[in-house]
């Protein structure tokens, strides 16, 4: 008789059903995506965020120490120690290889152009191939690490294309209309163990200090100081997970961590566990996060999930609003129905149970609708915002379950205690 | 013997008395008409006798049980054991065929039969009508499927609140032949009613004015027609 009951509910009163269907479908789905969205948004946001540059510097550790005391930019020149440019690859060699996206290698010097003015001259790898030991192969450099920079003319460097001993350089556009200087151009420049003949490529716009300086292949600048074989930065950008308190303590000092905790930071992508890897991986370096960049990635993740966060309990309060609503009006609709059943002898239990299940009944169709849709709305958001998809996480699947049960009996608590409070005596005589 | 017995029953909301001092006793198979116009207390008495409200002020001795002391649980459980409504609106469940809506007092009762609910209707002469929904039926024989409803139970004592209302002639015939029927059953009818046919045809009327017993008389014509 229940099913019955329930049956002819259904049956004879479909559309009303059918709107409390759609209003949980939409609760659901925008559950669905959000969460959806918020536990795959950490690697999109991640990547889109590491197109903006580095967030990791790798420098000697003398230069670390003396850049940390005395906030020295160039304190590996200063200071005279290096990097070995033969450990670089390296960084791709460390536990968290697949995580680090771009790098490139930096040395400078001052170098005298022929009008006589003094320039400094950054040399790099622009899209330097390297072959591992590993058996890996890859292109790294500033073509993509810095590829926010505007070639105002000419193209960037292009290592792989340049003859044996074509030195290629790429000036900085301030520097370039100070001295008049254009892409096709060759500049002549003399520095402290040599001279060169540079072929400008092209004219950029860091809009930095950059622009008044020059950009060269890292063998250029190391022969113009005599430092064959040397480098004084490396620039990391690597994917991170954000910070918290472990990350934060670690940071401070590994060796505070017990053992379970130093292996959960090392096997996590903090910024500080990659850090610590690349030290390991590089003698005598000292890897340190971009701190601006590291935070302020942290903060645009944290900011984008508490976004999501209060955009999936902000539609889970609308759906149980619309719930209440809806039920409430149903339950009203049907009183002369429930005072019956009372009048009948049914007691309250059975009946609030009887509407619970039409109502948990209409939830689950609407929620398996809702679950649907919202794989189309993630998909939508992932390829509207980060161009590439929304993997669908199983996990979800519960996580909404609960949600919207929570919902859908939370929204019609208002009209199970009407149901409770009705009086036969008033419904069924107009009393 | 008696089933029923009103002891000094009072209604009152606040300087209203709805029932003032109500003294009454139905017996056993005994066919009660109530009347009196509106206001006068015919509904609250129904209410208070069908175990849906509670008097202010004396005893509702139903069956020896005083049912004016008893928790809504168990007002509840008399109501689905030994009382069965009839209403003038009828108040079938609209979206459940004739006889399932006879069955749902079965539900709320014990174990529901269809069989058993199927020969209720046939009892009504609704047989026919068993699979048609409320709004495919006319007046009477939604008030039909109403009686089968209230007699599916086998209650002591049937509550009939203007019971032939809503009906032309010819159903109110029907109805007050099935009332008969019952009667003649032993059944205990109570009917509440401002039609003076239809409390004519009762054993007692008893007329209530302004919340009091105004007359109660026992109709000496009763069975003679």
């Amino acid at each position: 008789m229940f099913l019955r009951m329930i049956r002819g509910a259904f049956a004879r009163q479909w559309k009303k059903m059918l709107v409390i269907a759609l209003t949980i479908m939409l609760g659901t789905s925008l559950a669905t995506a959000m969460i959806n969205v918020m536990l795959d948004v950490g690697d999109k946001v991640n990547q889109e965020l590491k197109t903006y540059g580095a967030n990791i510097t790798v420098l000697p550790k003398s230069a670390s120490v003396m850049s940390d005391l005395y906030e020295m930019e160039d304190a590996g020149a200063e200071t005279g120690s290096y990097l070995l440019e033969s450990e670089i690859g390296n960084i791709k060699t460390i536990f968290w290889a697949f995580n680090i996206v771009d790098f490139a290698p930096f040395i400078d010097t001052d170098v005298t152009m022929e009008s006589g003015s003094d320039v400094k001259i950054t040399g790099t790898w622009f899209n330097h191939h390297l072959d591992l030991p590993t058996g890996e192969s890859l292109d790294a450099g500033v073509n993509s690490l810095r590829s926010w920079w505007d070639i105002d003319e000419g193209e960037w460097i292009d290592e792989q294309l340049l003859s044996e001993n074509e030195a290629a350089a790429m000036v900085g556009t301030v520097l370039a209309k100070r001295e008049g200087i254009k892409a096709g151009d060759t500049i002549h420049v003399k520095g402290s163990a040599g001279e060169a003949d540079l072929n400008v490529r092209g004219i950029f716009d860091a809009g930095g200090d950059e622009d008044e300086q020059i950009y060269a292949p890292l063998d250029v600048v190391q022969a113009l100081s005599d430092t064959d074989g040397y480098i004084s930065s490396i620039e990391v950008s690597a994917l991170t997970t954000p910070d918290n308190e472990l990350a934060e303590k670690a940071a401070k000092d590994p060796g505070s961590l017990t053992i379970a905790q130093y292996e959960l930071w090392y096997c996590t992508a903090y910024v500080s566990s990659i850090c610590y890897q690349i030290q390991e991986a590089i003698t005598d370096s000292a890897a340190a996060p971009v701190r601006q960049v590291a935070e302020s990635e942290g903060a645009i993740m944290d900011k984008t999930e508490l976004l999501m966060v209060l955009i999936t309990i902000l539609s889970l309060i609308g759906s149980a609003l619309g719930i209440t609503n809806l039920v409430t009006a149903s339950v009203m609709e049907r009183s002369g129905e429930i005072g019956l059943f009372k009048a009948i002898g049914a007691t309250d239990w059975t009946i609030s149970g009887l509407f619970l299940t039409e109502i948990l009944l209409t939830g689950l169709v609407g929620a398996v609708a809702g679950y649907f849709v919202g794989f189309g709305f993630a998909q939508i958001i992932g390829h509207t915002v980060f161009s590439s998809s929304i993997e669908m996480k199983p996990f979800v699947i519960p996580i909404v379950a609960v949600l919207m049960l929570g919902v859908t009996l939370l929204g019609s608590i208002p009209a199970i205690r009407m149901l409770l409070h009705l009086d036969p005596a008033e419904v069924l005589h107009g009393r | 013997m008696s089933l029923l017995e009103l002891k000094g029953i009072s209604k009152i909301y606040g300087d209203l008395k709805a029932l003032d001092n109500i003294n009454l006793s139905v017996d056993n198979g005994e066919w009660v008409a109530i009347m009196g116009p509106s206001g006068s207390g015919k509904s609250t008495m129904m209410n208070i006798i069908g175990c849906m409200d509670k008097p202010s002020l004396g005893e509702v001795l139903l069956d020896g049980v005083d049912i004016s002391k008893e928790s809504a649980k168990n007002l509840t459980e008399i109501r689905r054991d030994k009382i069965g409504l009839i209403f003038q609106q009828f108040h079938l469940v609209n979206y459940l065929t004739a006889v399932e809506n006879v069955m749902v007092a079965q539900y709320y009762h014990s174990l529901p039969d269809e069989k058993e609910a199927l020969e209720a209707l046939d009892r009504v002469g609704l047989l026919e009508r068993a699979k048609h929904l409320p709004s495919q039926l006319s007046g009477g024989e939604q008030q039909r499927v109403c009686i089968a409803r209230a007699l599916i139970n086998h209650p002591e004592i049937i509550l009939a609140d203007e019971p032939t209302g809503n009906l032309d002639e010819a159903n109110e015939n029907i109805v007050l032949d099935l009332f008969k029927q019952l009667h003649e059953e032993h059944t205990t009818l109570i009917v509440v009613t401002h039609d003076p046919e239809v409390a004519e045809v009762a054993q007692r009327t008893i007329t209530l004015d302004h919340g009091r017993i105004k007359s109660d008389k026992i109709n000496e014509m009763f069975g003679k027609s």
